[in-house]
């Protein structure tokens, strides 16, 4: 096929991946870009305003926040894609069974996955923390999981509507393996809700790490990252707003490039949406 | 060895609510039904929708398990096939759906559609495979590009005409249809019919077709089935069901088929 490269078709997807690729930036190469240490006291210039030496200001402690939310990208953004990942995966794989499978093997994964579902998140996720122990690893683990019943019950809608097509009926008539049904018949259609899942639950993730840290249980101070940047902000609201302004925005923009290519890649990939 | 290949035995089934809270209420979908088709030949199933034909030719091809009763094929309960005889039972009977837009995988092009059968029951290499879908493309009226086109950029009735071909790509003994041009324009309905008319004498596939059209079944079939309420009411020579039906039901469906030289007249 001559299909030359859409432009227009791929534009919020190559949008986003500027953002998230400059955050990504940010994260890996931290120490080369940040001004200053993001862990530096400096008793002369606590909660300074934005200003030329400190581009956006200083925290509580004399901290220069800009390094900080550059360092802060590395936690929060491991957190996003290994939570995301592992909800991603786990979720997809346990959904897919369920609705191929059906019967007795749907009901088990099914209970279960409404079992995990009836705890707040913060709660499981606390439980988890206290079960696997408290490191910034476990925190990863058990946002992921918190994200499992989600993906899950998403998974199997989107192949129950696919095994009403013809096409798997086709597909098992002509004498189709399970496995080559499930990954050539099936997950490439059901793909496209999942990753506009997957671009919120990043968001989320970012934002459930920041509680647990919050609450004594993710990346403890004084490592940076933009949940606990954001929770200390906030008892400085009065007198330094920018403390809490400039983690939010981070937050914010990251969400916004996570969508961005999570809602392009479904309408890119919509097979019904070529020419 | 019989003529018959393919015999369903009093084959019945049940739909019905089957889980711990609710109550077994059972709808007959299909209900002592029977029926064999000759090697070779054509059996035209009719009724209208809801008579159960699509459930009946759904378990002939071992996708709905009957609730009591038995398919076979060259004498063998397909439901008793496993492993090698069940590959082998794939190989040898094959679907057509209704559903042009639903019956093939959005995101494979036909290439990929019409070499899966052959993948999977590994008929050849790469090449000879991508030359005998290209063979078969040609035999059912597609131009050679259409190969690497996706089912979305093809029109009902060429989407039918790959369905066609990936019915018979796996050289099978039988072909079972399920309302094969039910979803297309008049016109191109008598093409595809014609067209598969043409490929099954070719071939000398045994048949079923199922159609609500009483005038499709016509052209196609050898024996007639006539469904209703899940029961078959008349069964027989096609000519004889047309020419001298017992049944009321398949009197009332007979006169029932607009016939042209009437409407001629009355314009």
């Amino acid at each position: 096929m001559s299909e030359g490269f859409d432009f227009y078709r791929w534009r919020p997807v190559i949008f986003g991946a500027v953002i998230v690729g400059a955050i990504l930036i940010c994260a890996i190469f931290a120490p080369l870009i940040a001004p200053y240490s993001p862990y530096d006291l400096d008793y002369m210039v606590m909660l300074q305003g934005p200003s030329a030496t400190h581009w956006l200001g200083t925290d509580e402690i004399g901290r220069d926040i800009l390094s900080r939310i550059i360092y802060g990208a590395r936690i929060s953004m491991q957190v996003a894609f290994i939570a995301a990942g592992i909800g991603l995966i786990f979720g997809t794989v346990i959904g897919v069974t369920a609705a191929y499978f059906g019967g007795i093997t749907d009901m088990i994964l099914m209970r279960f996955m409404e079992l995990l579902f009836s705890f707040p998140a913060i709660l499981l996720a606390v439980v988890l923390m206290a079960s696997l122990g408290t490191s910034v690893l476990n925190a990863m683990i058990a946002i992921g999981i918190v994200f499992i019943p989600g993906f899950s019950r998403l998974a199997r809608a989107a192949t129950e509507v696919v095994l009403r097509e013809q096409y798997v009926e086709s597909a098992r008539a002509i004498g189709m393996s399970h496995a080559r049904i499930l990954f050539r018949e099936i997950t490439p259609n059901i793909v496209a809700p999942l990753l506009v899942e997957a671009a919120i639950a990043f968001s989320y993730a970012i934002l459930l790490e920041s509680a647990l840290s919050f609450l004594g249980l993710g990346a403890q101070p004084p490592e940076p990252t933009w949940g606990n940047m954001l929770n200390t902000g906030r008892g400085f609201m009065a007198q330094s707003a920018i403390m809490s302004i400039a983690p939010g925005m981070a937050i914010f923009l990251t969400v916004i490039g996570f969508n961005l290519i999570g809602d392009g890649l479904r309408d890119a990939l919509d097979p019904h949406m070529k020419d | 060895m019989s003529q018959d290949l393919i015999r369903i035995r009093a084959v019945s089934k049940e739909f019905g609510a089957t889980g711990w809270f609710k109550k077994p209420v059972g709808v007959k979908a299909v209900d002592g039904v029977t029926l064999a088709v000759k090697r070779g030949q054509t059996l035209g199933i009719v009724g209208e929708s809801g008579s159960g034909k699509s459930t009946l030719l759904r378990m002939a091809l071992r996708l709905i398990k009957p609730s009591s009763g038995t398919v076979e094929i060259d004498g063998q309960d397909i439901w008793t096939l496993q492993g090698a005889e069940l590959k082998a039972f794939r190989r040898k009977v094959q679907p057509i759906f209704q559903n042009p837009a639903s019956s093939f995988n959005p995101r494979q092009s036909i290439g990929q559609i019409l070499v899966a059968p052959l993948e999977v029951h590994g008929i050849g290499d790469r090449d000879s495979r991508r030359a005998k879908v290209a063979a078969l493309l040609e035999r059912v009226g597609l131009p050679k590009d259409a190969i690497d086109r996706h089912p979305h950029q093809l029109s009902g009735g060429q989407k039918q005409r790959i369905a066609i071909a990936r019915a018979v790509i796996l050289q099978p003994e039988a072909v079972l249809a399920d309302e094969p041009t039910s979803a297309l324009d008049v016109s191109v309905q008598a093409q595809v019919l014609d067209l598969f008319d043409d490929i099954r004498r070719d071939l000398g596939l045994t048949a079923i077709f199922v159609s609500h059209n009483l005038a499709v079944i016509r052209q196609v079939s050898d024996q007639i089935a006539v469904m209703r309420h899940g029961s078959v009411v008349e069964y027989g020579e096609a000519d004889q069901v047309f020419g001298d039906p017992q049944h009321e039901y398949t009197k009332t469906l007979i006169a029932a088929v607009p016939d042209h030289r009437k409407l001629m007249r009355a314009l």
